[in-house]
């Protein structure tokens, strides 16, 4: 990871800016604490010393000692608490900060980055990675600071005190950092095999309990487990090799301590019997030797989270980066009669794939527009570029004659309703969802709605009727009722230009035939357009496009296309030539 | 500990282990435990009395229990890594064993999400709290009372700041842990609600930005964000105390200690040296309390994991299931006045169904959206069972077959294709493990298959995780292959041809009527032109099943006459052209 990463690092500097004060007081308490810590034991040194023997206790300097420490210790636990009270602050609130930039900033990206991004990432990346940043980057800073300031401290007292003894911390601590080092680098490996295994395994359960079904059908139960139990056995393996390696450090750092505290007990003893040092300093050089090591390690660590940290903020920072949709105009579609005009529309996702190249089309108002075509012919695109989920790459589409780039998106989109065939619910109740276009509808109306949908049976049928929480994966409904509640939801709102998108492709042709009456009504005076491929919601269209590789290959009423006997003809006589 | 005895089994293999981790690991503590008296012994006797030697000596002693606990704990970490692991690779097989073969109604009510994160994280949680519990959960109380009882046995007197310490430690350490671990419940539920909003504001926003609701669930966002982090600045707040509060009451007690101690050695009752150790058992007692706390909250959580998997361990096998493995008479299916409801379900989703299909017929099933068809051909395989009625599969009850047999005469191409990771070859073989190439060659061909299979390099293309690599239709298409190489005697057809274009839905149906003409074929449709020539149509409304032929039902059902002018109307028209 050799990226230059000063940028990302200005970037941390300023988002944490706002809390400067908080961040130099919190480093200040931190400063103060760690003197105090080093202090108390150098007391407990001197205190000791008082007590020489029998009847020789020196208390009338022993007691101001001791409430010396006892100060100190109450300094010493003030500021660690201040201390995290602000570093909580700060690191919960930058957190927030992020997130609340980076969800902001995704309600105006593009269709076409989030079309071309997992939301899994994303999501990811707002939630994981703006945790990990604040954990490692700001806790893990303040550690790095509690540390380094320990570490030069406590070698400044130690020399101060005794150089001989100082000399022998210094030169044998290092050795507990490289066994850490050396176990940590020879683990990584075990460590990596093991999340690779792990991830053949989750990968292989998820696919056999995911289809459980056709597991049992096909009874392989017993042969899936056998497999199973080979991935299971690789994973037993790696994990025990990974796990018993990272284990080893504890016990080899202590070990390495161990043998630190019996050198400076050794040199620390052999310098109190030539005098020059007493039983007390003695005494607080043992305790600095135990407490010397603990910020080596606690550095280490910190410093590949911090890492880690780094790596998290370019993930955040690439995502609040990312460009966004251009700017919409001030003008707003207002008043529309419904003539949609496209000139010239070409488009593609990617440039060497063109898709729609020189569309021409003129819809009148209030007339039906069916497109058919098979899978990737371009339907949906035409969708995506009607409602500006995608810009044209060349011409122009306009509405009632105003370029849809002149007027804001949200007045264009005001002017469609659309049914997809992805349902796509909120987590929120059934009332909820049918008024997602109308929030401020009536509750008359939001059943009246339901009812034309004929969603109306299912809803009182549901547990709590109209107040039932849905949530979009969870299987209280079925993909046809799923779909009669999008229709519902645009049956609320009925803007002057309808989308159906495979709006019925899950729905029973009973129940279509009876909500065709709804639909009818839904359709009076307002341009429709529809992609379907059943073929009697097509046949009453006013015009039918039939698509094929992103072009319109012909164009016409049923009964011309029919008398053409050109490809849609075609596909209407295979529909019928199996029986 | 109510599952203690569901687990036991499994740590079986593992009994000497477990005794041995924990054994080396207290011989680690017990050294441990004497290098403060060591220390004593050095400043009082090598020390005070100027003896270098003896000084040699201790320090010599120091480095060789450095060296011998070093051995103990590696030891330790060993036994206590292979216990757990070996625990858990039993456990995690076992689990899997039982979650294939749960049965339909046990897996949806525990959810094929939460059954997977059984097998993982829950797994994997269990398994470092058997390691970590094989390792501390006695040394860290051993040491803490080790150390009071070696505080006493050097001075009962000055010891008695231990007695008082320790149970205000404890409190301290454990009262905040008490008191954050439900808060740090509330966070993660918080934490999920964020989740669940941005992953919704992803996955919706096409919808969303239709209705122009963005807006809306970036405030929604923004609120739940708000919550979860005032949550935590709360918890932040109870859990700064612990570090501060502890070592503060820690040297409190150090000056106490050495107060103490000094009144005892100017009586003469007690030396210097004894005091360092005092000391230094103070300073013991506190790395193991907070050592011993954060290893309750991990205790705690894989409990809570362990609880988890318990429970889907304990669900039996309650689905009442025979021995049967053949059938006879010439009957393929027979339904016999079965009523089926699901569980937690207020209305019967199939009411009072009766019909009857001979071997070599074709039955076509069909009806509207959630009137029981999917329902009704999930009795014939047993993945449900009838409460009320009986199912007979050539010639015997469902209940009687044993599921395994059953399922070998039966095969089913689902409504969801759903394929495995591995090659298009190992797919065929689910429906036939000794399927011959040419079988193979041929299913392929009549599920009009083999031309794109061909061009992706034939049997052995690669087929990614759950039928990656594939388009809809083609991944439907293979599973039709997949239930054909099977030859068995019932061929069931869960509106398996959705995804196809109608030129080749005909040509897949001219093939299978063509090679399966002694097989009983089952076929779910929505539409009448798919099952216009079956022997038998059982047309379902509500759960009601009313069996018939097209010729009849036409006659007597409005409903189905209903539905086939609906979809015929428009075959007319093209008929017409």
């Amino acid at each position: 990871m050799k990226l230059n990463r000063k940028p990302t690092l200005r970037r941390i500097l300023r988002l944490v800016g706002a809390y400067r004060f908080r961040i130099t007081v919190s480093l200040l308490l931190a400063a103060i604490a760690v003197a105090a810590t080093l202090y108390i034991p150098i007391l407990v040194g001197r205190a000791i010393d008082t007590i020489v023997g029998a009847g020789s206790v020196e208390f009338s300097a022993l007691l101001p000692l001791l409430w010396r420490i006892a100060l100190f210790a109450a300094v010493n636990g003030l500021s660690q608490w201040c201390m995290h009270l602000l570093n909580n602050r700060v690191a919960f609130r930058v957190v927030r900060d992020l997130r609340n930039c980076a969800m902001a900033h995704l309600e105006r990206l593009p269709l076409s980055y989030l079309d071309a991004h997992a939301a899994g990432d994303s999501v990811s990346r707002i939630i994981s990675d703006a945790d990990q940043f604040a954990d490692g980057l700001l806790l893990g800073f303040s550690q790095l600071f509690t540390g380094v300031l320990t570490i030069l401290g406590t070698l400044v007292l130690m020399f101060s005190i005794n150089y001989k003894i100082a000399l022998t911390v210094m030169l044998l601590t290092p050795l507990s950092l490289f066994a850490a080092r050396f176990i940590a680098r020879r683990t990584f490996a075990m460590f990596q095999k093991q999340s690779e295994t792990r991830g053949r395994l989750t990968a292989f359960i998820e696919e056999m309990i995911g289809s459980k079904r056709v597991v049992n059908a096909f009874a392989r139960e017993d042969a899936a487990t056998e497999e199973f139990n080979e991935i299971n056995g690789d994973y037993a393996k790696f994990s025990l090799r990974a796990i018993f390696f990272s284990s080893l450090t504890n016990p080899t750092t202590r070990f390495v301590n161990a043998l630190v505290y019996a050198a400076v007990a050794l040199v620390g003893a052999l310098a109190v019997i030539d005098g020059g040092l007493t039983v007390g300093i003695l005494t607080c050089f043992l305790s600095y030797a135990n407490q010397y090591t603990k910020p080596f390690n606690e550095i280490s660590g910190v410093i590949t989270e911090l890492q880690n940290a780094l790596a998290c903020a370019e993930r955040i920072f690439a995502l609040i980066d990312a460009p966004e949709e251009t700017p919409d105009p001030d003008a707003v579609l207002q008043n529309v009669a419904g003539r949609v005009d496209l000139d010239q529309v070409s488009f593609s996702y990617v440039p060497e794939r063109p898709l729609i190249e020189h569309l021409d089309l003129h819809v009148a108002p209030g007339s039906r527009i069916a497109i058919v075509g098979p899978t990737g012919c371009g339907k949906t695109t035409l969708v995506n570029l009607l409602m500006r989920f995608y810009d044209v790459q060349s011409g122009t589409i306009r509405v009632d004659g105003s370029p849809i780039t002149s007027v804001t998106r949200e007045s264009l989109r005001a002017n469609f309703g659309m049914v997809l065939q992805d349902t796509w619910l909120k987590a929120a109740t059934v009332r909820e969802n049918i008024a997602l276009g109308n929030p401020d509808a009536t509750e008359e109306e939001i059943i009246a709605a339901a009812k034309a949908a004929h969603a109306d049976g299912f809803i009182r049928s549901l547990p709590q009727g109209y107040d039932t929480p849905l949530t979009d994966d969870a299987g209280v409904l079925s993909v046809g009722q799923k779909q009669l509640l999008c229709i519902a939801r645009v049956l609320l709102c009925l803007p002057p230009m309808l989308i159906l998108d495979e709006a019925t492709s899950s729905i029973d042709t009973r129940t279509e035939q009876k909500i065709q009456q709804a639909f009818t009504r839904m359709m009076q005076g307002r341009t429709v357009f529809i992609v379907a491929h059943r073929l009697t919601t097509i046949k009453d269209a006013d015009l039918i496009l039939v698509m094929q590789d992103g072009k319109v290959v012909e164009q016409g009423d049923h009964a011309h296309l029919m008398r053409t006997g050109g490809f849609y003809a075609e596909l209407y006589r295979s529909r019928t030539a199996q029986e | 500990m109510r599952y203690f005895r569901l687990f036991a089994p499994y740590l079986r293999g593992s009994r000497l282990r477990c005794v041995l981790a924990p054994l080396f690991k207290m011989l680690e503590a017990v050294l441990e435990l004497f290098t403060p008296l060591v220390v004593a012994r050095m400043i009082d006797l090598g020390i005070g009395a100027g003896d270098k030697n003896y000084v040699y000596k201790m320090v010599g002693l120091l480095a060789l229990f450095a060296a011998v606990g070093l051995a103990f704990s590696l030891t330790a970490q060993y036994f206590a890594a292979g216990a757990s692991v070996s625990f858990t690779q039993r456990l995690r097989s076992a689990l899997f064993g039982r979650a294939v073969h749960l049965t339909d109604p046990q897996t949806n009510a525990v959810g094929v999400p939460t059954l997977i994160g059984r097998m993982t994280g829950d797994m994997d949680t269990v398994q470092t709290g058997v390691n970590l519990s094989l390792r501390l959960l006695l040394r860290s109380p051993f040491v803490v009372a080790g150390a009071m009882i070696m505080a006493f046995t050097v001075d009962a007197n000055a010891a008695v700041t231990f007695a008082v310490v320790i149970p205000l430690l404890s409190l301290i350490v454990f009262g905040i842990l008490i008191a954050t671990i439900p808060l740090y419940d509330r966070i993660r539920s918080a934490l999920d609600g964020v989740l669940l909003t941005a992953r919704e504001s992803l996955n919706g926003v096409r919808v969303l930005r239709a209705f122009r609701v963005e807006r809306l669930l970036t405030k929604e966002f923004k609120e739940k964000n708000d919550r979860l982090t005032r949550l935590q600045e709360a918890t932040g707040r109870i859990s700064a105390l612990l570090n501060p509060l502890t070592i503060l009451l820690i040297d409190l007690a150090i000056a106490i200690l050495i107060y103490r101690g000094a009144v005892r050695v100017d009586r003469g009752l007690l030396t210097q040296g004894a005091v360092v150790a005092l000391y230094n058992y103070m300073a013991q007692i506190l790395v193991e309390l907070i050592k011993f706390a954060n290893l309750v909250i991990t205790i705690t959580k894989s409990i809570a994991c362990a609880g988890r998997i318990g429970s889907v361990l304990e669900l039996s096998a309650s689905q009442r299931t025979g021995s049967a493995s053949e059938g006879d008479g010439a009957e393929a299916i027979r339904f016999d006045h079965v009523t089926f409801t699901y569980e937690n379900a207020g209305d019967a989703t199939l009411r009072d169904v009766n019909f009857c299909v001979r071997r070599g017929e074709t039955v076509g099933i069909i009806g509207a959206t959630g009137s029981g068809k999917s329902t009704l051909i999930d009795l014939i395989p047993a993945f449900y069972t009838a409460e009320q009625g009986d199912v007979f599969v050539f010639g015997k009850n469902t209940k009687d077959w044993d599921p395994a047999s059953l399922r070998k005469k039966i095969a089913i191409v689902p409504q969801r294709s759903q394929l495995v990771k591995g090659t298009v070859r190992s797919n065929l073989l689910w429906g036939d493990p000794n399927a011959t190439e040419a079988a193979m060659i041929e299913a392929l061909k009549i599920a009009q298959a083999y031309d794109f299979v061909m061009e992706k390099g034939g049997l052995d293309a690669p087929v990614g995780q759950a039928g990656g690599g594939f388009s809809g239709g083609q991944r439907q298409r293979l599973c039709i292959a997949r239930a054909l190489v099977r030859q068995a005697e019932l061929l069931i057809l869960d509106d398996s041809f959705s995804a196809l274009d109608y030129v080749t839905d005909a040509a897949v149906r001219r093939g299978i009527s063509q090679a399966c003409r002694d097989t009983t074929v089952v076929i779910v449709s929505q539409r009448t032109s798919s099952i216009l020539h079956a022997d038998q149509i059982l047309l379902l409304e509500d759960g009601v099943c009313t069996p018939g032929t097209h010729a009849s039902l036409m006659r007597t059902s409005s409903v189905y006459r209903e539905i086939h002018l609906t979809q015929f109307e428009e075959e007319a028209t093209a008929h017409e052209a």
